[in-house]
C-alpha cells in the first residue's frame, strides 16, 4: 500500500474538438470544457468549489470560467506552466482537499496554441516579421534558436551521438502514437504511418522531421478531482490516484545547457518516490503515458523514469514495444504527436478513459465499457488498464508523473 | 562566403543583469559571468547569483571566445524572421576551452556558426567572430569551425552508416 492509496479520485474529464483554428476565445473553450467534464462526472456548477488552472500568458482565468458558468468557488488559482503542470496541479488539488480547502476541484487548460500564441514565438501567419529579444531571448533569438524543437534538438542530438542510435527510434514512437490515433475519433491525424514515412517526412530542425513534432492545436481540456467518499457516488468508476512527483527539478538548472549529460532529464529525480508512493514496480504498469511534444521527448522520459536503462531507449521501442497490444502502450489517444497538443493534460484524460474502461472509440457500447477489442473496426481500450504511469515533460529539467489506479488494481 | 542574417530584423533589448556584456560584444570580447566568491561561472548571463554558492557578488570573465562543439542543430524552417535567408542554418552549443572547473563543471555557451551543416561535427574546434548590425550599440556574436579532428561525429554521416557505437 502506497501513502496515497485510494484517497483521492479523478472523477470527471472533458474537452473541446481539436481546432485548427477555433475562431473562439480561450474562455468559450474553457467553458465548454468544464461543463463537459462536469457531465461526465454528473456533477452540477453548485457541486464545484475549487478551480485551478495553467496558461503561459495565453488564456483565460479560473475566475472568468467560474463567473461564465455560476460556480461560486472556496478557491481559485492560475499558475504559469505548460507541460508538467497537469500532474503538478493534481498534486495541488490533493493538499486543497486534505486541507479542507476545498471539496471538488477542476483543473483546465485552454489555449489557442496555433491561432493564438505559438510556441517559440511565431506569429499566426509564420515567421516573427522584426523580432524584439529581452529576457531569456537575448540569449536565444540572436542566433535563431528559440522554438522547442530548437531547443530540444540540441538535446537530441548529443543523445544520437553519446548512445549511437538513429532517428529510427524516433520513428518508432511517431508510428505507435500515429496508430493510436487511427483509433480515436477526436484525433486530428488518424492516417497510419511507417517508419519510413517518417524518414522521408522534411526536416524541421536536424535531427527531428516533420513527423517528430506534435501538433500545434486551439483546444480547451478539464479533469475533476475530489475524495474517494465523494467519488464513490458518481457517475463513473473511480480513477484513483496513487502517486507521482510534481514540476521535478535536476541539478544546475539554469537553462544554459552546461549539465554534464545535456539528455539526463528532470525524471531522473522523481520516478523512485513516485513508484513508492504508490506501491508499485516497473512490472506493475499497464501502459503508460509519455509526453510526445517530439517523438524524442517520449524516448528520453522512459530512461529517466526507468522503464529501461541509460542509453537503451532505442532498443526497448524498436518492434512496436508502445503499441497496443504490445508490451508497454503509451499515449493512447494518439497524443501531442497526432491527436493534438494541449500541454499534456489530455494524456491524463485518456488515462482516466481507459481506466475506467470506456475510452471513447468506435464500439457502440463504449459508454458503458462494452469494448470488442478488435483494432481493425476501431476499439482502442485496452483489455488490462488497471495501473498508468503518465510522465510529463516541461523541458529538459523539470518533470512530472502520475500514477494512476482503474477500480481494479 | 558565409551566409548573411538580416539583423534589421531583430532588436536586442539589454537590461540591468546584462547590458555589460553586450558592451563586451561591442567592444569584441567574449564575457561569462563568474563569481567573485568562488570563481564559479556560467552563462547567459541573465542569471544574477552564483549556482554553486548563492553569492551576489558577481563578476566577469573574458574568454579566449574559443572551445569545442558538444551538440549542434540544423535550422531548415525559419521561425525568427532575420534568419529566413540564412536557412539552413547551424546553432550550436559550444563548451567553452578556458572554462572548465577543478570540479568537472564546464560553461557552455550557445551560438549560430558561418558554416555549412555539412560541415558541422560534434568535437570540432570553434572560436567567435562579431557582426555589426543596424543598431551602433548591439555586435553579435558568431562562431566558425577553425579546424578538423579524427573521430569528429556528424548527423548525416551518422544517420547513412546506420548509427554507432556508444560515444558516452
Amino acid at each position: 500500500m502506497g501513502a496515497l492509496t485510494d484517497k483521492y479520485c479523478i472523477v470527471g474529464v472533458g474537452e473541446t474538438p481539436h481546432m485548427r483554428p477555433s475562431n473562439r476565445t480561450t474562455l468559450s473553450m474553457a467553458c465548454e470544457a468544464v461543463s463537459k467534464a462536469m457531465a461526465d462526472a454528473g456533477l452540477k456548477p453548485s457541486d464545484i468549489d475549487g478551480m485551478t488552472s495553467y496558461q503561459a500568458g495565453d488564456s483565460t482565468t479560473s475566475a472568468h470560467v467560474a463567473t461564465s458558468l455560476g460556480i461560486r468557488l472556496n478557491y481559485c488559482l492560475d499558475i504559469l506552466g505548460g507541460g508538467s503542470s497537469t500532474e503538478a496541479l493534481v498534486a495541488h488539488a490533493i493538499g486543497l482537499l486534505e486541507a479542507g480547502y476545498a471539496k471538488v476541484i477542476v483543473c483546465f487548460r485552454s489555449m489557442n496554441g496555433r491561432s493564438g500564441r505559438r510556441m517559440g514565438g511565431q506569429v499566426p501567419g509564420g515567421p516573427i516579421p522584426v523580432a524584439t529579444a529581452e529576457g531569456d531571448n537575448q540569449f536565444n533569438m540572436g542566433w535563431g534558436w528559440t522554438t522547442p524543437a530548437q531547443r530540444f534538438g540540441m538535446s537530441a542530438m548529443r543523445y544520437l551521438h553519446d548512445t549511437g542510435c538513429t532517428t529510427r527510434a524516433f520513428a518508432e514512437i511517431a508510428v505507435a502514437h500515429r496508430y493510436h490515433a487511427s483509433l480515436n475519433p477526436k484525433a486530428r491525424l488518424r492516417t497510419p504511418i511507417t517508419i519510413e514515412d517518417h524518414q522521408r517526412s522534411r526536416w524541421v530542425v536536424k535531427p527531428f522531421r516533420l513527423l517528430d513534432c506534435c501538433q500545434e492545436t486551439d483546444v480547451s481540456a478539464a479533469i475533476i478531482v475530489t475524495s474517494r467518499e465523494r467519488a464513490y457516488d458518481l457517475r463513473h468508476p473511480p480513477v484513483f490516484i496513487k502517486g507521482g512527483y510534481a514540476r521535478t527539478m535536476t541539478e544546475n538548472p539554469g537553462w544554459n545547457y552546461s549539465r554534464p549529460v545535456l539528455h539526463y532529464v528532470a525524471g531522473n529525480y522523481g520516478w523512485k518516490r513516485a513508484f513508492g508512493m504508490a506501491g508499485i514496480s516497473h512490472s506493475d504498469v499497464d501502459f503508460i503515458s509519455c509526453y510526445d511534444a517530439f517523438t524524442f521527448t517520449t524516448l528520453i522520459q522512459l530512461e529517466a523514469n526507468g522503464f529501461c536503462r541509460p542509453g537503451e531507449a532505442g532498443e526497448f521501442v524498436k518492434g512496436g514495444r508502445l503499441q497496443i497490444d504490445h508490451e508497454l502502450p503509451s499515449n493512447l489517444s494518439g497524443g501531442h504527436l497526432s491527436e493534438g497538443y494541449t500541454h499534456g493534460i489530455q494524456m491524463v484524460i485518456e488515462n482516466v478513459r481507459q481506466l475506467r474502461h470506456r475510452a471513447d472509440d468506435a464500439c457502440p457500447g463504449w459508454a458503458e465499457g462494452k469494448h470488442t477489442y478488435d483494432r481493425q473496426a476501431g476499439c482502442r481500450q485496452l483489455k488490462r488498464a488497471r495501473i498508468c504511469c503518465g510522465m510529463a515533460w516541461g523541458y529538459e529539467n523539470m518533470a512530472s508523473c502520475l500514477v494512476l489506479g482503474g477500480v481494479m488494481s | 562566403m558565409p551566409k548573411t542574417i538580416d539583423y534589421s530584423k531583430l532588436r536586442i533589448i539589454p537590461d540591468f543583469d546584462t547590458q555589460e556584456w553586450w558592451e563586451g560584444t561591442r567592444q569584441h570580447k567574449y564575457l561569462v559571468r563568474r563569481c567573485n566568491q568562488c570563481g564559479h561561472k556560467w552563462f547567459p548571463p541573465l542569471f544574477p547569483a552564483c549556482g554553486k554558492c548563492a553569492s551576489m557578488d558577481i563578476g566577469w570573465f573574458e574568454t579566449a571566445g574559443k572551445g569545442v562543439i558538444h551538440s549542434y542543430v540544423v535550422v531548415t524552417q525559419p521561425i525568427v524572421g532575420a534568419f529566413i535567408g540564412t536557412v539552413p542554418y547551424v546553432v550550436a552549443v559550444i563548451e567553452l576551452d578556458d572554462c572548465k572547473e577543478a570540479d568537472g563543471t564546464v560553461t557552455r555557451v550557445a551560438g549560430v556558426l558561418t558554416d555549412e551543416d555539412s560541415e558541422a561535427a560534434i568535437g570540432l574546434p570553434v572560436e567567435v567572430i562579431y557582426e555589426a548590425t543596424n543598431d551602433p550599440k548591439i555586435v553579435m556574436p558568431r562562431w566558425r569551425i577553425t579546424g578538423r579532428v579524427a573521430g569528429a561525429w556528424n548527423f548525416d554521416e551518422h544517420e547513412a552508416r546506420g548509427g554507432g557505437s556508444r560515444n558516452s
